[in-house]
């Protein structure tokens, strides 16, 4: 080979990387040796500075077979919080609501007035209970974008919205936020909020169509369970009143899309917003429903559908008093929960797993006020400091 | 033939096991590259998890050259040079990784280690800030690829590699410079 090498052989031979031919060449050649010489000089500086990327890792590594188990339930956690998103994927339940039609209500204490000459159950939330569902046993719905969208169709045709929240206002101070939502709002005391934001009143009336929601049912392969004709027609009346959140530390935009980007998060956004903690404040939705429609009924067709066996659904719809509860159906393998003494009440704690894209949240109600702080990490004692500092 | 980690068939038990045998033969070499990479173990774990999470889902093509550890190494690259060019993160990063390379190294004079320290951090900062395709083959190979695996992980022919190689520590020494005289500036 007479021909000289060019610098990228040049640089492969210091790697060992360069044929026969070429190094023969090299070996050879003083022209060549010398630019190699000039080249070696370039890429034991570049090595120095990257000797990072090949230095042997300290020994705290997950093993893999340790890993492989984490991997399993990241994959689980993931499939049951996609499928629990494409359920109760509503403007609703960002408001801290979960109200599924056919499903699981909101309910309240049912008192009996006249309104507009008929006589309707009023609903008020006075307590929350959480029930867990395998939510892994809805393939058939979720996995079925056809079926999905029959779902959300349903949904949004059965919705007539009276009032819409709107996005968002900032607000100045507690007070301020007070005026705006119309109620006594509370800041935890020695702590100052990075930001407090007022989210307005909406309200909706929910009209279902028993039929179409039956053929659903049995087209996702649950024809064994059976809508109460009740349903046909029955207008559900929901008020939400004006709901304030108060952010503390570095958080993300209030708006629904970053708090959408931030729930489908991995572990990341844990890291990025590593301090942020965010206290809602909502007075009690009001739901108002006919008299003849049997909630507790439609409660268990929804944990049934969702994968409870049926006597599991019935022995669960019998613990609650469903005139007066918010359910809050959680991923049985994606989070934890249990009961706390919170501000002179009592309240539940919700957790995520610290393994993944942990989260918790702790939720109560005291004087016709749902609360909630939530935070991105694992420290939930912080939450019930915050609380427990409540004025 | 396409690989389905995900099938329900009878097939999928066997196709699953060997998803199974890809993790645990690059679990550990993927991690330790994300550690480096980052300098947090935690995020390391994160982004290593996420790397097979992306395997298990959209499997590469089998074939000729079908390589699974050499598409791990450039989605774990990829992912890990993403997360450093992070700006929010990038800061907690940087001083990490000269953390982690303290606790590494076997040197233990407080001077030597301080410029360690600040050779990493402005390493990091100049691969973040680097042409991405030059930083992903500078990390592939100074995290030990041969140009072989580097070659099948980028689709490239591997007597590309070396003038590839050394077009990218050129960069890599400009930008490290540059970095160097504004922190000094």
């Amino acid at each position: 080979m007479k021909k000289h090498l060019n610098d990228g052989d040049l640089r492969a031979a210091l790697d060992g990387e360069l044929d026969k031919a070429g190094l023969q060449h090299l070996e050879s050649c003083p022209a060549c040796q010398e630019r190699q010489n000039l080249i070696r000089t370039q890429v034991q500086q570049a090595a120095r500075r990257l000797s990072f990327l090949s230095a042997p890792a300290r020994p705290t590594r997950p093993a893999a077979q340790t890993a492989l188990t984490h991997f399993h339930q990241r994959i689980n956690n993931r499939k049951e919080i996609s499928m629990f998103r494409k359920l109760f994927a509503s403007p609703l339940v960002r408001a801290g609501l979960v109200i599924v039609l056919i499903l699981v209500v909101v309910l309240s204490i049912p008192s009996t007035r006249a309104l507009a000459g008929k006589f309707l159950n009023l609903f008020r939330v006075q307590q929350v209970v959480v029930v867990p569902v395998d939510f892994t046993g809805m393939q058939q719905l979720t996995g079925n974008q056809t079926l999905g969208k029959q779902v959300s169709d349903l949904i949004s045709s059965s919705i007539t919205t009276q009032q819409k929240p709107g996005s968002p206002v900032t607000v100045a101070d507690a007070a301020s936020a007070s005026q705006q939502a119309g109620f006594n709002v509370r800041v935890p005391q020695g702590l100052t909020p990075s930001r407090i934001s007022v989210e307005g009143a909406a309200a909706f009336t929910i009209k279902v169509d028993a039929a179409k929601a039956q053929a659903l049912l049995n087209e996702s392969g649950r024809s064994d369970l059976v809508l109460p004709s009740s349903i046909n027609g029955a207008d559900v009346s929901v008020t939400i009143p004006a709901s304030v959140t108060v952010s503390f530390g570095t958080c993300p935009d209030p708006s629904a899309q970053d708090t959408a980007n931030i729930l489908n998060g991995n572990g990341s956004a844990g890291r990025q917003y590593p301090d942020c903690v965010i206290l809602a404040e909502l007075p009690t939705p009001t739901v108002s429903a006919p008299p003849e429609l049997n909630i507790a009924q439609l409660a268990q067709i929804g944990l049934e559908f969702t994968g409870m066996t049926s006597d599991q659904a019935a022995a669960f719809t019998q613990t609650v008093d469903w005139t007066s509860t918010l359910v809050i159906p959680l991923p049985k393998n994606a989070a934890t929960y249990q009961q706390v003494t919170v501000d002179g009440v009592t309240g539940t704690l919700i957790q995520r797993p610290a393994d993944d894209a942990p989260q918790y949240a702790l939720l109560w109600i005291k004087n016709g006020i749902i609360y909630a702080i939530s935070s991105l990490g694992t420290n939930s004692q912080q939450a019930l400091q915050l609380a427990n500092s409540l004025p | 033939m396409k690989t389905d980690f995900q099938t329900g068939s009878t097939e999928s038990s066997s196709v699953a096991q060997s998803f199974e045998q890809i993790f645990l033969e690059h679990w550990d070499a993927i991690y330790r590259l994300l550690v480096r990479m980052t300098g947090d173990p935690a995020e390391a774990e994160d982004l290593a998890l996420e790397t097979f999470f992306r395997l298990h889902r959209h499997p590469p093509q089998e074939g000729e050259g079908y390589n699974p550890g050499g598409w791990l190494y450039r989605v774990a690259t990829n992912l890990g040079l993403r997360s450093i060019r992070s700006f929010k993160r990038r800061e907690q990063y940087e001083m990490r990784a000269g953390k982690e390379a303290l606790e590494v190294a076997q040197e233990d004079r407080p001077a030597v280690l301080f410029e360690k320290k600040e050779q990493n951090r402005l390493a990091h900062r100049a691969l973040a800030k680097m042409n991405p395709r030059r930083a992903e083959l500078l990390v592939l190979r100074y995290s030990g690829m041969s140009y072989k695996d580097i070659a099948e992980a980028l689709g490239l022919s591997p007597t590309s590699i070396g003038p590839l190689l050394l077009r990218a520590e050129r960069e890599f020494e400009k930008v490290y410079r540059a970095l160097d005289q504004e922190e000094e500036a």
